[in-house]
C-alpha cells in the first residue's frame, strides 16, 4: 500500500519543482483553492435549503484534512483523531457558554486547545509505529470521551453541552435560522484552513515528516529525529482538528460526547481513504463525496441506507484504491496521450 | 434568473416556511427524528409504528388538512446532525412539527432552532427533565427519570427496607436516577448503604456484585441502559448468588422494557420496577393499541413505552393541529394543549401547564412468566406522577 501511494506522491504533487512542467506552478496551486471557493458559492446558491448540511460538511472536511496532515503526511495510523476535535469543541463550547462568545476567538480558543492536547499525547505515545500505535490512539480518545462524560458540570456529560451562543461574525453578520452565515462563515475558515496547511506541508518540517513516513531510519542517519518531527507534525494537525470542532460547536451551537467518538475517528478515516490521502484536497474531496452520499441516501431510505453506503464504499475500494482524488491522476495520462 | 427575482423567490419561501402559507387546507408535515438505523434502529421502528397505528385509528386528516410524517433517520446521539436534519426539515421541508427524539443531547440541539421558528417539537422519549426548560416549545409525551424512581423509592421504603445500595450506569440518565432514588428514599427514613457508577461500557459486573454484598444492602437500585448491558447486570446479579440471598432488585421499567425479555430471559425474573407503560396493561384502549398493531404489522412482541410515547405524541400533534386551525404558530399550539387531559393505552394522561411533560400514572411491575414468556405485570398503581425533576437542576 505504501508503495501504491508513494508514487501517487510523486506523480501528484506539485512542491517537487521537476514534478509536472506542463502546467505552470500558479495554476496548479491556485485550482484547489479556487475550485472550493467557486463550488462552495454555487452550492450556497444551488442549495440555500441545505445548508445546515453543507456546513457540517465543511467542518468535517477541515477535521479529515487534519487527518491527512497526520495519515497522509507522516503515516500515523491513528483511530483516535476525534480526541483533538473533541477537545476543541469541547474548549469553545465551554468559552463559549461561559465567557466570551466572539467566533474567531472561539476558533483560536478550539485551535490551541486541539494542538494542546495533541502535542502532549503525541509526545507520549509516538514512540511507538503501527498496530501499536493505533490502540494508544484509540486509548487516548477513550480516554478524552471518559474525562468529558465524567466533568459533568462542565461538558454537560451525556446531555451534551448546549446553549452555545456565539456573537455575530465580526459584529455584524448574525448566526441565522437558514445557516447562511455559517455556512459562508465555515467556508471561509475552510479555505484559510487549506492555504495554512498547505504552507505547513510544504515546509521544510512538513518534508521531513514526509521522510520520516517513508525511511525514519534514513531521517536519523541524516541528523534529524523523527520522533520530534512527527510530534511537531501531530501537534500542528491537532490544531487544525481543533479549530474543526469549535467551527462545529459555533455553528451547531452544541457539543455531544460523539465529538470525541471513536466512530467519528473512524468514519474520518473512511473519508480520507475515500477521498485519497497524502494531498490534503483528497480530504475535502473525500468529506464532499461520502457525506453527499450518506445524505441522499438516508434520506431516500431512512432504514436501510447503511447496506448501500457500504456496497459504494467496498467498490472505490476495490476499483479506485488510490481514492476519488486518484483519478484525475489515472485519466490525465490518458488523455494527454498515454504518457 | 436575475439577482431580484431570486431573491424575491426567496424570500416568498422563506416567509412560506416561517408559517404564513400553510393556511389554506393541505398538507400538514410533521418531521421526525429517530434512529432508524445502527443498533438503536428498533427504537425508531417503534415510534413508526406507534404513529401508524393512531393514524390508522384516527385518520389522516385533521380539519381537511392531510398529516405527513417525515422520518429523518440519526442513527446514534449526534446533536450537530439533529440540528442539521431539523434545520433541513424545517426550511426545505417545512414542516409546521418536529417529533421524535430517542437521546437527549440530539433533543436540546433543536431547541435555538424551534425557537427562532417558532414550531413545535413533541418529544417521544428523551428523557432527562430539563430539556423542557430549554424552550418554552417543547412538550413531551414520555417520561423521566425522577418521575419512575420518586414513586419506587417510596415503595422500597413502605416495604420495610432501609438499606439499599444504588448501582447505575455512569452517565447523565444514570445518575438522574440514582440521585432521585436517594434523596426520596432518605427522606422516607431510608439509608443508601453504597452509591455504585458503573462505566457505560462495562459488562463484567462481578467486582459490582461483590461491592454490593459487602454493602449489606437488603436490595438494590439499578439503572443502565437497556439491551446487553442490562443482561450481563442481571445475570450477574443471580449468578453471583445475590438474588438466591433475597436480595431485591429494584429500578426504573427501562431495564425490562418488553422487546429485551426474551434475551434476558429467567435472569429478569422477578425484577421489581416502576414505568409508565407495561404491553400487558390492563384496558380496552390498551387492548385495542395492541391488536390494531399486530393488525398492521403481523406482531406486537415489541409494543413498549416507545411505542405509546409516539402514539402519545402523535395525539398532541392532531390536537395541536386542531388549535391552531391548521396553521403552524408554536406558541399557540403548545398553549392549546397545556393542561390538556386524556385517556391513552398506559392511562389517564395530562400535560402539566409549567414543565410541558405527561403526568401520568407509574405502574409498579413484577417481571414474570406467563404463558411460556416474561410479561410486566402490574401489581400497583401510583396515579398523578408528576415530572419531579423539573428544576431540580443537577
Amino acid at each position: 500500500m505504501t508503495a501504491v501511494e508513494s508514487d501517487k506522491m510523486t506523480t501528484n504533487t506539485s512542491t517537487l519543482p521537476h514534478s509536472r512542467p506542463a502546467l505552470p506552478r500558479i495554476v496548479t496551486d491556485a485550482m484547489p483553492v479556487v475550485v472550493m471557493a467557486v463550488g462552495g458559492l454555487a452550492a450556497f446558491w444551488l442549495f440555500p435549503n441545505d445548508l445546515g448540511l453543507l456546513t457540517r460538511i465543511l467542518a468535517a472536511a477541515l477535521f479529515v484534512m487534519s487527518l491527512d496532515m497526520v495519515l497522509g503526511y507522516c503515516g500515523i495510523a491513528t483511530l483516535g483523531h476525534a480526541a483533538m476535535f473533541g477537545t476543541g469543541a469541547y474548549a469553545a463550547g465551554i468559552v463559549a457558554v461561559n465567557w466570551v462568545s466572539d467566533p474567531l476567538a472561539l476558533l483560536a480558543v478550539g485551535g490551541v486547545a486541539g494542538g494542546l492536547i495533541a502535542l502532549a499525547t503525541g509526545a507520549l505515545i509516538l514512540h511507538a509505529r503501527g498496530l501499536t500505535l493505533l490502540m494508544l490512539t484509540i486509548a487516548v480518545a477513550q480516554i478524552v470521551q471518559e474525562v468529558a462524560n465524567k466533568a459533568r458540570d462542565w461538558t454537560g456529560g451525556s446531555d451534551g453541552l448546549s446553549g452555545i451562543d456565539p456573537a455575530p461574525v465580526l459584529g455584524l453578520f448574525r448566526f441565522d435560522l437558514y445557516g447562511r452565515t455559517s455556512y459562508l462563515f465555515a467556508l471561509a475558515v475552510l479555505i484559510v484552513g487549506f492555504l495554512v496547511a498547505r504552507r505547513i506541508v510544504r515546509s521544510p518540517c512538513g518534508l521531513a515528516c514526509r521522510g520520516v513516513r517513508e525511511e525514519p531510519l534514513r531521517i536519523a542517519a541524516l541528523g534529524g529525529s523523527p520522533r520530534r518531527y512527527l510530534v511537531s507534525m501531530y501537534a500542528v494537525a491537532g490544531v487544525f482538528a481543533g479549530i474543526a470542532g469549535a467551527l462545529t460547536a459555533i455553528t451547531s451551537g452544541i457539543v455531544g460526547l460523539d465529538s470525541v467518538g471513536f466512530s467519528w475517528s473512524a468514519e474520518a478515516m473512511i473519508m480520507l481513504v475515500l477521498g485519497g490521502t497524502g494531498r490534503l484536497y483528497g480530504a475535502v474531496i473525500g468529506t464532499v463525496a461520502f457525506m453527499a452520499i450518506h445524505h441522499i441516501l438516508a434520506s431516500t431510505d431512512p432504514f436501510h441506507w447503511m447496506l448501500f453506503i457500504g456496497l459504494f464504499l467496498m467498490g472505490i475500494v476495490l476499483f479506485l484504491p488510490g481514492g476519488i482524488a486518484s483519478l484525475s491522476a489515472r485519466v490525465l495520462p490518458l488523455v494527454k496521450g498515454g504518457r | 434568473m436575475s439577482g431580484t427575482l431570486r431573491g424575491a423567490l426567496m424570500g416568498a419561501v422563506f416567509t412560506i416556511a416561517l408559517g404564513t402559507g400553510t393556511a389554506w387546507a393541505g398538507t400538514i408535515k410533521v418531521g421526525v427524528i429517530a434512529p432508524f438505523s445502527g443498533p438503536f434502529a428498533t427504537v425508531g421502528k417503534t415510534f413508526k409504528e406507534g404513529i401508524e397505528v393512531y393514524q390508522a385509528q384516527h385518520g389522516k386528516t385533521v380539519g381537511g388538512d392531510t398529516v405527513e410524517f417525515i422520518f429523518k433517520d440519526l442513527d446514534q446521539a449526534n446533536p450537530a446532525q439533529s440540528k442539521a436534519l431539523a434545520q433541513e426539515l424545517v426550511v426545505k421541508e417545512k414542516v409546521g412539527y418536529l417529533a421524535g427524539f430517542f437521546f437527549t443531547p440530539d433533543a436540546l440541539a433543536v431547541a435555538p432552532l424551534i425557537d427562532e421558528a417558532n414550531i413545535p417539537c413533541v418529544i417521544f422519549n428523551a428523557a432527562t427533565s430539563a430539556i423542557t426548560e430549554k424552550s418554552p416549545r417543547y412538550v413531551r409525551t414520555s417520561f423521566t427519570l425522577w418521575q419512575n424512581t420518586v414513586p419506587l423509592a417510596q415503595y422500597v421504603a413502605k416495604q420495610g427496607v432501609t438499606k439499599v445500595a444504588t448501582a447505575v450506569s455512569d452517565y447523565g440518565p444514570g445518575i438522574d436516577g440514582e440521585t432521585a432514588f436517594k434523596k426520596t428514599f432518605e427522606a422516607e427514613g431510608g439509608r443508601v448503604v453504597d452509591s455504585i457508577r458503573m462505566p457505560l461500557k462495562s459488562t463484567d459486573f462481578a467486582p459490582f456484585m461483590q461491592r454490593i454484598k459487602d454493602s449489606g444492602a437488603q436490595a438494590i437500585y439499578a439503572f443502565l441502559p437497556a439491551g446487553p448491558t442490562t443482561l450481563a447486570f442481571a445475570k450477574a446479579f443471580s449468578d453471583t448468588g445475590l438474588k438466591a440471598q433475597g436480595v431485591k432488585f429494584y429500578g426504573p421499567g427501562d431495564i425490562t422494557q418488553e422487546p429485551d425479555l426474551p434475551a434476558l430471559g429467567d435472569a429478569a425474573a422477578g425484577i421489581i420496577s416502576t414505568f409508565n407503560y407495561s404491553q400487558v396493561h390492563d384496558s380496552d384502549l390498551n387492548r385495542a393499541f395492541v391488536a390494531k398493531h399486530k393488525e398492521l404489522f403481523g406482531s406486537s412482541d415489541t409494543v413498549t413505552f416507545t411505542s405509546v410515547g409516539a402514539y402519545d405524541g402523535a395525539h398532541v400533534i392532531y390536537k395541536m393541529i386542531e388549535a391552531t386551525g391548521g396553521k403552524s404558530d408554536g406558541l399557540k399550539a403548545v398553549e392549546a394543549v397545556k393542561g390538556m387531559t386524556w385517556e391513552s393505552p398506559r392511562g389517564p394522561l395530562k400535560i402539566d401547564p409549567d414543565s410541558r411533560h405527561v403526568t401520568q400514572t407509574i405502574y409498579l411491575r413484577v417481571t414474570e412468566p406467563k404463558d411460556g414468556k416474561l410479561q410486566n405485570t402490574e401489581i400497583a398503581a401510583f396515579p398523578n406522577q408528576p415530572d419531579y425533576g423539573f428544576k431540580v437542576g443537577k
